[in-house]
């Protein structure tokens, strides 16, 4: 059963090699002819026109395409300025309710000693400086903003800003243009003469630059939204 | 007879797996190659049917065969003789009258089997 004859020795090999030959030369074949240059010229011609079709179709999918991306592009820039204008918008109010530290020229008014002072005085200062157009105020270093309290507390004895203890020496920070600021307050009649009447002498000092805190920021809890 | 069969069938998964393939200017050479041994394979199986096979005529037949075709058509090429006409004719005459015989020999071996099968029959009732 296992013996094999010698003629099928033979023929195996020289049907192996031309199985190789054969494909070898069938693929070369199909290679050669899907090759343009062998195709016939009626095919070439309906090829042609085939692809001039779809070219046109494709140029036109092109245009629109390219239309589309325009709106698109008018889109997302005019979307890019009003996002930049709302941040602008933001940064602004933020400055302005005192929720950022803010920085730039003002005056700081120092009371070094301990004085008689009441919070009263501290009122009138404030309500001086924001006259001679402070953009932002703290003392010691407490953003003054419009839910500041200041008032005397009955049950520790001292004056209090936000719940805590005014300490000295005492240092209020204003921005805003420093001359105007300090003629303000040097007013004949005004808030340094009422405070000279105490004895409390301030000292004025106009700086180059200041840097101010922000302050906590409001608890809104109540307020629903803006009418 | 599954032998040779099996060889062709490994040469055409082998040749499908190499991924050769031959430069489009030397397509021409390689058909008549090919028209040559597969000549020669025919050839082959004819001597087989007839009980005059032998090994290594078939073997040298077959390359040289190829190569020769080969080589011709390159020649006829060169001297502007499309002396591969010539190879394609020859072959393809040869491979149609040898797988005529191979036909006729197979049809022959066939009735030959179908005719003595009810004769054996025939002796076994005997012996029986």
């Amino acid at each position: 059963m296992l013996k094999i004859d010698k003629w099928q020795g033979y023929l195996f090999i020289v049907l192996f090699l031309l199985g190789i030959l054969i494909t070898v030369q069938f693929r070369t074949q199909q290679n050669f002819l899907n090759d343009l240059t062998l195709q016939k010229t009626e095919d070439l011609v309906m090829m042609l026109k085939k692809l001039h079709d779809k070219r046109s179709g494709l140029e036109k999918e092109l245009q629109e395409l390219n239309r589309q991306t325009q709106i698109f592009q008018k889109d997302v820039s005019e979307g890019a300025v009003l996002a930049e204008n709302l941040r602008h918008e933001l940064k602004r109010l933020e400055i302005a309710l005192g929720l950022v530290p803010v920085k730039g020229p003002g005056i700081t008014i120092t009371i070094t000693t301990e004085s008689p002072l009441v919070y009263l005085d501290l009122v009138d200062i404030l309500n001086e400086l924001w006259a001679s157009g402070a953009e932002a105020i703290a003392i010691n270093d407490q953003r003054i903003t419009s839910w500041t309290k200041i008032y005397w507390d009955k049950n520790t004895f001292s004056l209090t800003i936000n719940d805590q203890e005014l300490l000295y020496p005492c240092t209020i920070k204003a921005i805003g243009d420093p001359g105007q600021l300090e003629a303000g307050l040097r007013l004949v009649g005004g808030v340094l003469d009422d405070l000279a009447i105490y004895k409390i002498y301030p000292v004025i000092t106009r700086e180059e630059e200041i840097e101010i805190p922000a302050a906590a920021p409001p608890v809104l809890y109540y307020i629903s939204g803006s009418t | 007879m599954w032998l040779p069969l099996l060889g062709m069938i490994a040469g055409i998964l082998i040749g499908s797996m190499l991924a050769l393939s031959i430069p489009g200017a030397y397509v021409k050479y390689l058909s008549v190659a090919v028209l040559a041994s597969l000549d020669s394979v025919f050839g082959g199986i004819k001597a087989l049917l007839e009980e005059k096979f032998d090994g290594a005529i078939l073997l040298s037949g077959f390359f040289t065969n190829a190569l020769l075709a080969a080589l011709l058509a390159y020649l006829g090429d060169r001297l502007g003789v499309d002396l591969y006409l010539a190879a394609v004719f020859a072959f393809g005459v040869r491979l149609f009258q040898n797988l005529a015989i191979i036909r006729r020999k197979v049809f022959e071996h066939w009735i030959h089997k179908k005719r003595q099968h009810p004769v054996g029959e025939e002796k076994d009732a005997e012996n029986r």
